[in-house]
């Protein structure tokens, strides 16, 4: 019988205040989304500006929630919430720092091809000059570029950049078969030294 | 923290334990690897069980492809030597795989047993218990590379026959038989428990499961090891990052990990506030089966706060996908910590004032006392892990015997294992609300750590090597966790097997047990008492008995069944 | 009284008892909800949803049956069908006559006529009969057991139910209910009242399903018991019954246990505050308390109820022989 009393105090203690929370205002009814930590891991936002198309994120994917295609001259970085897991992975890994978590979580659609559930970044490629092959995102080539250059040896730079420039627009396969006009080319022994 | 291996084991191993043994690999952590002959393993497991007192982890087989499969044996030896764990390794052909049966000599191998013969096909030779595991009783025999194990024959039981239950074809006895499920209200897993009841009492009982396999092993090895702990986060929702954890311990094991020490603080941290809000819901359920909805709420109200703390340092409430191989990607900052710690000391004192209270509640007494009986030797001899052996006297905790990769050092870390010699459910219940407190003390002292030091949270991982094997070993709150990842052959950063134990696996099994005796309304009880939690996934398919012929049926095939109901509107 | 007065309020009673009945149930729900640290059905809504889904939630039982009764009702083909489909029908039409034999402050309704206990005691108890007879009638296991756990249940309730009643009948000399009701000479018998009233709470326990004695609806044991195979109109009947029964068994405890309080319409306040504290003692048990097994619930019974019934008994008859002048 004392531990029913007890127990009854117990149940007493919260009587005013349940353990209930309002939604979505939360602990604080003027503010929306109170209850919700700093630092929830929500849905991923991608910026437009920073992204390169590089694909890291869809390599680490762990949910295979991020696709990407290649469609015309356009690519398409795509993440569908619904398979996500919110692993952080690839905010983890992209290499631009473009992918933020937030803190919105609310996926409620009816349709799942409804178009909150995805978050599409969409990219320019670039044509080849030559043989009109689409190849890479105009953005990663430009990207590629400024962070390797930083790292050429001084000695060779000038050589190296010249010879860059020397193949911009132009993709994978006519680059190496232009590889002759180029002056830092293996045959004609100057080496590009990375630091 | 540098996890090293004692250099004079192999021989130890070689000379005292497995002088059979034809190649002994010593992996890291204590762990070691020893090739025997199939012929050979019963005798070993007859003198590791018998003569060392040592315990069946699990037992598994590996399908090698072209060259035949693998049985592999993983004994615990922690009470010979610290941490040591023998695997054995016994090669058997493709054509007509077999192996004599261990589970005469401890019950504990049986469900491991017939799980292999019903997925790979390997038949155990004498077994006491030669019924489907998995697929149901009715399945028509021939696997696809294996045949029927050889019935006992009538009259001459096994030794083990306390374990062998109704002696079931279902055909033989249905009218006297109480299914409880497949979706039963009071234990909501998918899984039957058919009862025979003489009035209300329970004289035999067995338990189904239903095919609960997802593929999440398999999904493991062809994900490669980073992504593979997201999947073994997702096998059980409540436990999530002790598979999580206990994955990426497996996975440490196979180089030479070194992981730093506030890592492993952030871990025991979170596994611990897991095991809190576990035991938390699992006494919220208890008080639901005997029908107490003001302790499920008031248990579960409590639970809430921890659930908050979770997602205030993680980021998630339920899989927090911080595990990394190597340490975790989330630091707890100085501040969040302290708030944390002040939400948990009050938190603590709230469940001292609470949980004791639920304890000695006369009604929930006489709901639990002496219900779902285990004895000490019942409890070694089935296999039973965690706070169902700990309540019947049987001091096993993995986290003080094999710790996983994180933070359970007595000389750091201030906490003891609870045992509990009442034996019953309300043994269990005191075990569970007493390790709870414990649970929160090692909180507060992994938040005092990490309040005071600074430091790096993860290493890169180094390069794994081929052929190396890793135990991943864990008490999560149900009991001994065990993940077993061996990697590939060639160096494709894929593993080429991986198997996991689940405690609920060895818990299910002694349920038959605990059941008999029992009063009908008390099933529930029993049931819950082992806190299973099994994968909430069957599958159905129709086989037609004339032809043989398998199919399945779609979505809207069911519905027009359901919808054959007569309806008056 | 006036025959014309009967009928009026004859009339009057049926959404009296059912707004009460329904308020009772929400007061359960309600204070149950707070002692589990929940919100329960919110008595004012919030500002921005009460334009959605209105501006109170205290009619939540009654919403709740009329959404079962808008719903398809399913006859399993293993049902006696007729028994099955009556008892709820059943159910409801006993617990409506036993209302009419309970007075109301300032209603006296059928309770003048002279055997009015007897009546309205039987008239609950058959009541309860079919919604035993209807689950057997069923054809499923879990109502079959359901329905065996009521039964039980309700034979040993049933001793405390009558004894405390007519204790106080005959301590009284009347098996008028309203002659018990509105008799104040006999008021200051404050240990009949204590004794016999302790009985009939527990009884009421027993009786409204209230924990720990609420075996036969264990979800967890026998899914819905005797209610498993029922669904949509017919569930919804044997609700409203149970909320008719609920309103019957308050209303009754309060005419022959608390005298005068529903007799005339001066006493309402005073009948409101003793329904009130009732509905709140009854909600304080249900929180407190997991559910007994049925053979515990049944020995706790023999040792408590069956006690206290003969300790009444005797109260009463000492009462009646006057040896005791309280
Ligand atoms: S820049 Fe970042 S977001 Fe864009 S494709 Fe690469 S990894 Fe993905
Ligand atoms: S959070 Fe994880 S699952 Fe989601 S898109 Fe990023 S990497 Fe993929």
């Amino acid at each position: 019988m004392s531990a029913h009393i007890k127990i009854l105090r117990q149940v007493l203690s919260k009587y005013s205040s349940p353990m209930t929370l309002n939604y979505p205002s939360g602990v604080n009814p003027d503010k929306k989304y109170s209850q919700i930590p700093e630092g929830l891991r929500g849905f991923i936002e991608r910026d437009k500006e920073k992204c390169i198309g590089c694909r890291a994120c869809y390599m680490v994917c762990s949910g295979r929630a991020t696709k990407y295609f290649d469609v015309g001259d356009k690519r398409t970085i795509q993440v569908f919430h619904f398979r996500c897991t919110y692993c952080a992975h690839c905010e983890e890994g992209c290499p631009e720092e473009a992918i933020k978590m937030t803190k919105n979580f609310e996926l409620t659609v009816t349709d799942r091809n409804d178009p909150k559930a995805y978050v599409n970044t969409e990219l320019d490629m670039l044509t080849c000059k030559n043989c009109g092959k689409v190849f890479t995102p105009v953005k990663l080539e430009k990207r590629a570029f400024e962070r390797l250059s930083d790292k050429i040896n001084p000695r060779v730079k000038d050589v190296v950049i010249a010879d860059f420039k020397k193949g911009e627009g132009y993709c994978m396969d006519c680059r190496r078969s232009r590889g002759v006009m180029m002056d830092a080319h293996t045959k004609k022994h100057v080496w590009l030294e990375v630091v | 923290m540098k996890y090293s291996a004692d250099a004079g084991l192999v021989d130890y191993v070689r000379q005292e334990l497995v002088p059979e043994g034809l190649d002994f690999n010593a992996l890291r952590e204590n762990r070691i690897a020893v090739k025997i002959n199939a012929a050979d393993a019963v005798t070993i497991a007859d003198r590791f069980v018998n003569k060392y007192k040592a315990r069946l982890i699990h037992e598994t087989a590996v399908d090698l492809e072209g060259s035949g499969f693998e049985m592999v044996y993983i004994y615990d030896f922690s009470m010979l030597k610290e941490r040591l764990v023998v695997v054995l390794e016994a090669k058997i052909p493709k054509e007509n795989p077999s192996i004599a049966s261990i589970a005469n000599i401890t019950w504990s191998a049986s469900w491991a047993e017939r799980e292999i013969h019903d997925l790979l096909g390997i038949n155990p030779i004498g077994t006491p218990d030669p019924r489907k595991q998995f697929l149901p009783y009715e399945w028509p025999n021939a696997t696809e590379s294996g045949t029927a194990p050889a019935q006992p024959e009538k009259g001459e039981k096994g030794v083990k026959d306390m374990w062998i239950p109704l002696g079931i074809a279902p055909k033989d006895s249905y009218a006297t038989l109480i299914p409880i499920g497949p979706y039963h209200p009071g234990v909501i897993e998918g899984q039957t428990v058919y009862v025979k009841v003489e009035g209300e009492t329970v004289v035999s009982a067995d338990i189904k499961t239903g095919y609960h396999h997802r593929g999440i092993q398999k999904l493991i090895e062809r994900r490669g090891y980073h992504k593979g702990v997201f999947a073994a986060e997702r096998v059980c929702g409540i436990c999530s990052p002790h598979h999580g954890l206990t994955y990426v311990t497996a996975c440490e094991n196979l180089y030479e990990a070194e992981i730093p020490d506030r890592a492993l603080y952030i871990r025991s941290l979170l596994l611990e506030l897991n095991r809190i809000h576990s035991h938390l819901l699992w006494i919220g359920v208890v008080a639901d089966v005997i029908g107490w909805k003001t302790g499920f709420h008031l248990t579960w109200g409590l639970r809430e706060r921890v659930m908050d703390i979770i997602e205030a340092i993680t980021g998630n409430r339920v899989n927090y996908g911080i595990w990394r191989i190597g340490g975790v990607s989330r630091d707890v900052s100085q501040e969040l910590a302290e708030k944390a710690l002040k939400t948990v000391v009050p938190l603590k004192a709230e469940m001292a004032a609470l949980l004791p209270l639920v304890a000695a509640h006369s009604v929930v007494q006489s709901r639990l006392i002496n219900v779902g009986p285990l004895s000490q030797a019942e409890a070694f001899d089935g296999g039973a892990v965690g706070p169902v052996a700990r309540a019947s006297n049987w001091k096993i905790d993995v986290r003080a015997d094999n710790s996983p990769h994180a933070m359970y050092d007595p000389k750091k870390i201030n906490w003891q294992v609870i045992t509990d010699d009442h034996n019953d459910t309300f043994g269990r219940t005191l075990v569970r609300v007493k390790e709870l407190l414990v649970s929160s003390d090692i909180v507060a002292q992994c938040l005092e750590y990490l309040v005071k030091n600074a430091g790096e949270v993860i290493n890169e991982p180094k390069m794994i090597p081929v052929n190396s094997e890793g135990i991943g070993l864990n008490e999560a709150p149900r009991g001994e966790l065990v993940h077993y990842v061996r990697a590939s052959e060639y160096n494709n950063n894929l593993p080429q097997a991986y198997r996991i134990r689940t405690p609920s696996y060895r818990n299910n099994a002694v349920i038959p047990k605990m059941l008999v005796g029992a009063n009908l309304a008390d099933v529930p009880v029993v049931m819950g008492s082992t806190d299973q939690c099994l994968a909430c996934t069957d599958r159905v398919e129709i086989i037609n008995e004339k032809d043989g012929s398998v199919s399945s049926m779609t979505w809207d095939q069911l519905l027009a069944m359901s919808r054959r109901a007569k309806v008056i509107r | 009284m006036d025959p014309l007065f009967t009928i009026i309020s004859i009339i009057l009673i049926l959404p009296i008892s059912l707004v009460l009945g329904v308020l009772y149930s929400f007061l359960i729900r309600k204070l149950n909800a707070r002692f589990q640290w929940r919100v329960g059905p919110i008595i004012r809504m919030y500002s921005d949803l009460s334009p959605v889904i209105g501006s109170t939630r205290i009619w939540q039982p009654l919403y709740d049956i009329l959404k079962l009764m808008g719903k398809d009702t399913v006859i399993p083909g293993s049902a006696h069908k007729k028994l099955f489909v009556y008892s709820p029908y059943m159910s409801l039409i006993f617990s409506i006559l036993a209302i009419f034999f309970i007075p109301f402050p300032g209603m006296p309704l059928l309770s003048e006529i002279p055997y009015s206990l007897i009546i309205a005691s039987y008239l609950i108890i058959a009541s309860i009969m079919f919604t035993i007879l209807g689950p057997v009638a069923s054809g499923s296991p879990w109502g079959a057991i359901g329905a065996r756990r009521e039964a039980e249940l309700f034979l040993v309730a049933e001793l405390g139910f009558v004894v405390s009643l007519f204790s106080v009948a005959i301590a009284k000399n009347s098996l008028s209910i309203w002659t018990l009701a509105s008799n104040m000479e006999s008021l200051p018998a404050i240990l009949l009242t204590l004794v016999a009233g302790t009985t009939m709470f527990v009884a009421m326990l027993g009786k409204l399903h209230i924990k720990p004695f609420d075996m036969p609806e264990a979800e967890c044991e026998i899914v819905a018991g005797p209610y498993t195979e029922y669904s949509g109109k017919l569930l919804g009947t044997y609700f409203l019954s149970k909320v008719f029964i609920l309103y019957a068994m308050v209303s009754l405890f309060i005419a022959i246990f608390l005298p005068p309080f529903s007799s005339g319409f001066i006493w309402l306040p005073l009948y409101a505050v003793a329904a009130v504290l009732l509905i709140f003692l009854l909600a304080v048990v249900q929180v407190l308390n997991p559910r007994y097994l049925i053979r515990k619930a049944l020995l706790w019974y023999l040792k408590i109820v069956v006690p206290l019934a003969i300790l009444s008994l005797i109260v009463a008859f000492a009462f009646v022989l006057g040896w005791m002048v309280v």
